[in-house]
């Protein structure tokens, strides 16, 4: 999607009322918003309320989208990244800061996440290899500060230009280049980290 | 980040080249430089590497598949809630719901007297004004028609009001010749028999409630209707004058 022309049409469809443009918007953007919401919350709870969220703001802000002034996927991204920043704040003080070292569970005597990627008892098949790599990266992935998570994840999961994370973040190119590069070394870091201990 | 230069590349130039290193993006010629730069640099060099490893770990990152129901969801979250919104209004509280709700608060017991002689006396302006409530259509309550209406039932009204006025005077009238006649054709036969009864005071009609209407509806034409009948008789009784012979 995102051919400028024909999302405005679509934007201005859904302005006009028409539900069928809509429930076409959603079709087209719900998956996209999902997986940023998911990829930043690691909860699918909160991915799935947040992505709610997200479209009845944007159901409600419609009218605010200015279609001559730029493209519609930067200005769904800055809505979605604001929610999701206020309900980084929101959840900060009550949010588990859980690490490779913690337990996933609230039973302190509970496997690590290492330990149950290592403890792995019969040799795990391929599938669940790479099913436990992922939730070890997504992981990793919430250890990031927010300011090097959202950019890693617009840049590398969401395929978004430097201009448009730009836009999208409210800061020079040169500094979302930067906080891109610096969230995939810090990253890795934390991976060949939890892989050693594995 | 130190600022030391190897193979002619100062370690924050690497740094600006790393994304499009990653991504693939840079051009031979730079490309060699930045690989003899992270070969030889201390920092750089594991930097590439951890780099790539978060880099290809992110890439290799599936798309999550969200729940089934999420798009029914947030299409009941917006568009769905202004359309319950209206089936509410219009389905739940239809037209008697609405209509009930306005009443009730006039049904209420101290109020019922009051509403009832309300209703009568409206009903009974439409009745008086030829209204019908069956007949109304949404056209007849226009102003214009409404103005209409109430003219023609004006006009309509002067006029049987009028026409009621000249039939009780024609009535009255008749009946007044009729007693004129009859009083006329009685008074010579009864003026040689009979002693005339004691004269009653002028406006005394206590004794015959007619006779003060027949005197208030028809006192000039009786007296006409007397000339006529009473003047003839001493024409026939008297003899002819010679001017009259002559004419005749």
């Amino acid at each position: 999607m995102e051919d400028t022309q024909v999302v405005a049409a679509l934007v201005r469809r859904c302005r006009h009322g028409d539900a069928a443009a809509w429930e076409e918007l959603v079709g087209s953007y719900h998956r996209r918003i999902y997986n940023l919401c998911y990829r930043f919350t690691s909860s699918a709870d909160d991915a799935e309320d947040l992505t709610q969220e997200v479209f009845i703001k944007i159901y409600r802000s419609l009218d605010q989208y200015e279609t001559h002034k730029g493209a519609f996927l930067p200005w769904l991204t800055t809505l979605t990244r604001n929610l999701l920043v206020d309900h980084f704040r929101r959840s900060k003080q009550e949010r588990l800061t859980d690490s490779m070292d913690a337990t996933q569970t609230d039973d302190e005597a509970g496997p690590t996440l290492a330990d149950r990627l290592a403890d792995s008892g019969p040799a795990p098949d391929a599938g669940l290899q790479t099913q436990e790599r992922q939730k070890m990266v997504q992981a990793a992935l919430q250890k990031l500060s927010p300011e090097l998570r959202e950019a890693v994840i617009l840049r590398d999961l969401q395929d978004m230009d430097y201009r448009d994370i730009a836009q999208v973040l409210k800061v020079p190119e040169g500094t979302v280049k930067s906080r891109i590069n610096r969230g995939r070394t810090e990253l890795g870091r934390l991976l060949s980290r939890t892989y050693r201990q594995v | 980040m130190s600022e030391t230069v190897h193979n002619a590349m100062p370690c924050s130039e690497f740094e600006l080249l790393l994304g499009d290193a990653l991504e693939g993006k840079l051009a031979a010629e730079q490309k060699a430089r930045f690989r003899t730069h992270a070969a030889t640099c201390p920092n750089c060099g594991p930097m590439l590497e951890f780099a790539q490893a978060g880099f290809a770990s992110l890439q290799a990152l599936p798309e999550v598949e969200p729940p089934r129901h999420l798009v029914h969801n947030i299409l009941a979250a917006t568009t769905g809630a202004e359309k319950a919104a209206a089936r509410v209004t219009a389905v739940e509280l239809g037209w008697r719901e609405r209509v009930r709700g306005w009443v009730r608060p006039v049904l209420a017991p101290r109020f019922a007297m009051s509403s009832g002689m309300a209703f009568f006396s409206f009903m009974l302006v439409l009745n008086l004004a030829g209204v019908k409530l069956s007949d109304l259509r949404h056209v007849d309550l226009r102003p214009t028609s409404v103005q209409h209406a109430a003219q023609h039932t004006y006009y309509d009204t002067e006029a049987r009001v009028v026409k009621y006025y000249e039939n009780i005077r024609l009535v009255y009238q008749i009946q007044s010749s009729v007693r004129a006649i009859k009083d006329a054709e009685r008074d010579p036969n009864e003026n040689g028999k009979q002693k005339q009864p004691p004269r009653k005071e002028k406006n005394d009609t206590s004794s015959d409630p007619n006779r003060r209407q027949q005197q208030q509806y028809s006192r000039e034409m009786r007296q006409h209707t007397l000339a006529l009948n009473v003047v003839p008789a001493p024409l026939t009784e008297e003899p002819l004058s010679p001017q009259n012979r002559r004419v005749s």
